[in-house]
C-alpha cells in the first residue's frame, strides 16, 4: 500500500490475522495519501467502520427515535452529503438528535484519503494542529458523536452501547486484535471505512483515461472551466492535471464585504488575508451537494455560476486569483454558463454513488 | 612408510597440491573480485543545499502589503509565490556538473517553509566553479503533464488547452489600477499559445522556459561538505529590465496573454541573484 505517514504516532502493525487493505490508485490520482501509521487499513478494519457507519447505536441509544448514525446524513446517493433532497433535513440544513441546528453545512465525502490540507471548512481538523483531538478523521468520529448539535452524545454510552452487542466484539478482535470496544477503535474503524470512499469513474476520468469522449457543449465547458479568461475555475478546483477537482486549500471567493472572523481560515491562522477563506471544494458529484457555499446561500448550481458571473463582491480579503472581480465576475453569457454546467455534470460519479461497497451492510451485527 | 603408501603419499601430494592452487585460484578470485566490488575510493565528492528567499526593492519581501512601486508606477503587493526551478548546472573550469536530470526540478512555494530549503541528492565531485545555472520553470521535454500527481506540485499543473505540463510560476497579488481600484493580478508564466485570427481557436504553443545565470555565483565543494547557497528572488526586477511591465496595460491574467509572459520572461535574466555562498 502507498502510504504517507502523516502524523508523528507510533505505528502500528496490522493485527495477526488481518488483511492490509490496499487502495489502488486510479490515473492521475496522488501517491501520497493521508492514513495514520497508527491506524493501518485492513479489510477487517473498513468492514467494521462501515458496520459502525451505518449503525443508528453509534448515538449511544438504542429507542428507534435515538438512532442516529453518521449515514442518517451523509446519503451515498448524495455523494455522502445531506443533499437539498433530505428527507428530514429541509434544503440539505441539518441539525443534531435533539434538535439543534448544525451550525455548519457539510462538506463532501469524497477522496478524504488524498485530503492533505485539512478538513472542514477552514482546515480545523489537520496534521499540523497543535491540538492532537484535532488532527485527522478519527477525531471528526468523535466530534460527530459527541457535539450537541449531531449526536449529542457521550463515548462510554456509545463505547457500552456498541459493545454490549454480540456481533461486535468478533469484529473489532478480527480488525484490532482483541475484543475490546473502545471510543479509540470505533473511531479507528470508521475513519478507515471513510478512506476508502473514493471516486475516479466520472465520465470525466473516462475522457481523461481516452474510454469517452465529451459532448461539445461539455468540451467547451471544460475550456471555459480552464482558462483564465473563461471561468477560471481550475486554479482552485482542479482539473486534468489534478483530478480531486479541488486544492484543499481556502479561499476568499468574493461572496461578502464583512467578515465576523468566527469560523473562517482567519479562526486557525489569525491572518488577515484569511478573512472569509474557506475550502474549496471537490466539484465531483457537485451537482447532488447543495445548498452551496459554506452557508449554504445558494440553492442550485445555476446559481454558483451565476455569483461567479456576476455576483463577485471586493474586499480587502478577496483571493487574488479571483481576478475577475474587476469586471464583478466572469461576465458569462447563458450559453458559456449552461456549457460549463454541462462539464461540471461529467464529474458525477454513478459508480461511486451505487457501489455497494460503501453502502449499508446486508445485516449490522447483533 | 611402504612403497605403496609412499605411492599414495605421492597421490595425496598431489591431490593437495592441485587442491592448494585451486583454493589459490579462488582466493585470487575472490580476492580481485572483491577489489572490483569494493573500491573504497578515497571520498572526492560533496553536497549542496539551496535556500530560497525572496526580496523586493533590496530587502526580504513584505507579503500582503501594498507597499511597492515598479516601474511602470503601479503601486503593489505580492501575496504568493510558486516556482520551479530545474536543470541547476555548476559550471567548472574543466567541466559542467548539472543535478541528476529528472530529479532536478525543484518547487518553491512561499506559503510552504519545507520547500524553502533544498538539499540535493546528488554527490557532486568536490572542485571550484565558476557559477551556477538553472532553467526557469521546466524545459519542454521534461514538462509534461500528470509528471507530478501529488500536493503541492499538482496544483501547478497547465491545462492541456493551454499546452499542459505545469506552470513555470504563480505569482499572485494586487495593484492599484488607474481607478484606484485594488485589483488582483495573476503574474503566471508557462507555454504560451499561438491563437488563429479569425476562430480564436489555439493552433500552437510557445515554450517560455528560460535560462538563468546566477550572477556572483562561484563557489566550492569540499570533499564531505555541504555548500550552502542562498539563492534569492528579485521579485521587483520581473517588472522593469529590459521591459517596463505594466499592471494596467497587461491586466489581472496573463496565461492567454503570450505577449504578456515574452515580457515577463525576457525580465527574468536577472531576477535571480545569490545572497552568499557558504562553504
Amino acid at each position: 500500500m502507498l502510504v504517507s505517514c502523516t502524523q508523528e504516532d507510533d505505528p502500528v502493525p496490522i493485527p495477526a490475522g488481518a488483511t492490509p487493505y490496499v487502495i489502488e490508485v486510479p490515473f492521475g490520482f496522488p501517491q501520497k495519501m493521508n492514513i495514520p501509521e497508527n491506524n493501518p487499513m485492513t479489510v477487517e478494519g473498513v468492514e467494521l467502520g462501515r458496520c459502525l457507519f451505518y449503525d443508528g447505536r453509534m448515538s449511544g441509544r438504542t429507542h428507534p427515535d435515538s438512532l442516529m448514525s453518521c449515514a442518517t446524513c451523509h446519503l451515498q446517493h448524495n455523494s455522502f452529503e445531506c443533499g437539498i433532497d433530505h428527507p428530514v433535513y429541509e434544503n440539505g440544513f441539518t441539525h443534531g438528535l435533539t434538535g439543534i441546528p448544525t451550525p455548519h453545512l457539510m462538506l463532501p465525502m469524497i477522496n478524504l484519503v488524498w485530503n492533505m490540507n485539512g478538513y472542514l471548512w477552514n482546515g480545523k481538523i489537520s496534521n499540523d494542529n497543535p491540538n492532537t483531538s484535532f488532527r485527522n478523521i478519527e477525531d471528526l468520529v468523535w466530534m460527530g458523536v459527541l457535539a450537541p448539535h449531531e449526536m449529542n452524545g457521550d463515548t462510554n454510552r456509545t463505547k457500552a452501547v456498541i459493545a454490549a452487542i454480540p456481533g461486535y466484539p468478533e469484529m473489532f478482535k478480527k480488525a484490532f486484535g482483541s475484543e475490546e470496544v473502545t471510543m479509540k477503535r470505533i473511531s479507528m474503524a470508521v475513519a478507515q471505512f471513510v478512506r476508502t470512499l473514493i471516486s475516479y469513474n466520472a465520465k470525466f476520468d473516462r475522457y481523461m483515461r481516452g474510454e469517452e469522449q465529451l459532448t461539445a457543449s461539455e468540451l467547451s465547458g471544460f475550456v471555459l472551466f480552464t482558462t483564465e479568461e473563461g471561468a477560471d475555475c481550475f486554479h482552485c478546483h482542479g482539473g486534468f492535471g489534478n483530478p480531486l477537482f479541488t486544492t484543499n486549500l481556502f479561499y476568499n471567493n468574493g461572496k461578502d464585504t464583512v467578515f465576523p472572523g468566527t469560523d473562517d481560515r482567519y479562526v486557525l491562522t489569525g491572518d488577515p488575508m484569511d478573512l472569509g477563506a474557506y475550502k474549496a471544494t471537490t466539484l465531483r458529484n457537485i451537482e447532488l451537494t447543495g445548498p452551496y457555499m459554506h452557508d449554504g446561500r445558494f440553492a442550485t448550481l445555476e446559481e454558483v455560476v451565476d455569483f461567479y458571473a456576476h455576483g463577485l463582491l471586493w474586499s480587502p480579503y478577496i483571493n487574488p486569483l479571483m481576478h475577475h472581480i474587476a469586471n464583478g465576475g466572469t461576465q458569462l453569457v447563458p450559453s458559456e454558463k449552461a456549457d460549463l454546467i454541462a462539464f461540471i455534470k461529467t464529474l458525477r460519479d454513478e459508480e461511486f454513488l451505487s457501489n455497494t461497497e460503501f453502502g449499508p451492510p446486508e445485516e449490522l451485527p447483533e | 612408510m611402504q612403497p605403496n603408501d609412499r605411492g599414495a603419499c605421492l597421490n595425496n601430494d598431489m591431490k593437495a597440491n592441485r587442491l592448494l592452487i585451486l583454493l589459490s585460484i579462488i582466493l585470487l578470485i575472490i580476492t580481485a573480485c572483491k577489489k572490483e566490488a569494493d573500491p573504497d575510493p578515497a571520498p572526492s565528492s560533496g553536497k549542496i543545499c539551496f535556500e530560497f528567499h525572496h526580496y523586493c526593492d533590496g530587502l526580504p519581501l513584505d507579503f500582503d502589503i501594498r507597499k511597492y512601486v515598479n516601474a511602470a508606477g503601479n503601486e503593489y503587493m505580492v501575496n504568493e509565490i510558486q516556482y520551479f526551478i530545474s536543470d541547476v548546472t555548476l559550471h567548472g573550469a574543466d567541466a559542467d556538473y548539472t543535478i541528476d536530470a529528472w530529479k532536478d526540478i525543484h518547487y518553491v512555494d512561499t506559503d510552504i517553509a519545507s520547500t524553502h530549503e533544498w538539499k540535493v541528492f546528488d554527490e557532486i565531485p568536490a572542485g571550484d566553479y565558476t557559477g551556477i545555472s538553472f532553467t526557469f520553470g521546466i524545459n519542454e521535454e521534461k514538462n509534461q503533464s500528470l509528471m507530478f500527481t501529488d500536493h503541492p506540485e499538482s496544483l501547478m499543473f497547465w491545462p492541456q488547452y493551454l499546452g499542459g505540463g505545469y506552470h513555470y510560476m504563480k505569482l499572485n497579488g494586487k495593484w492599484l489600477d488607474t481607478n484606484q481600484f485594488e485589483r488582483p493580478y495573476d503574474f503566471h508564466l508557462g507555454i504560451g499559445q499561438i491563437y488563429d485570427q479569425q476562430s480564436g481557436e489555439v493552433t500552437g504553443f510557445i515554450q517560455n522556459y528560460f535560462e538563468v545565470e546566477v550572477p556572483g555565483s562561484s563557489l566550492r565543494i569540499d570533499v564531505g561538505e555541504e555548500t550552502l547557497i542562498d539563492l534569492v528572488m528579485h521579485v521587483d526586477r520581473w517588472f522593469k529590465n529590459p521591459h517596463t511591465y505594466d499592471h494596467n496595460y497587461w491586466g489581472g491574467d496573463i496565461m492567454q496573454k503570450q505577449d504578456a509572459m515574452k515580457v515577463g520572461c525576457e525580465n527574468g535574466w536577472d531576477v535571480f541573484g545569490v545572497l552568499s555562498v557558504d562553504f
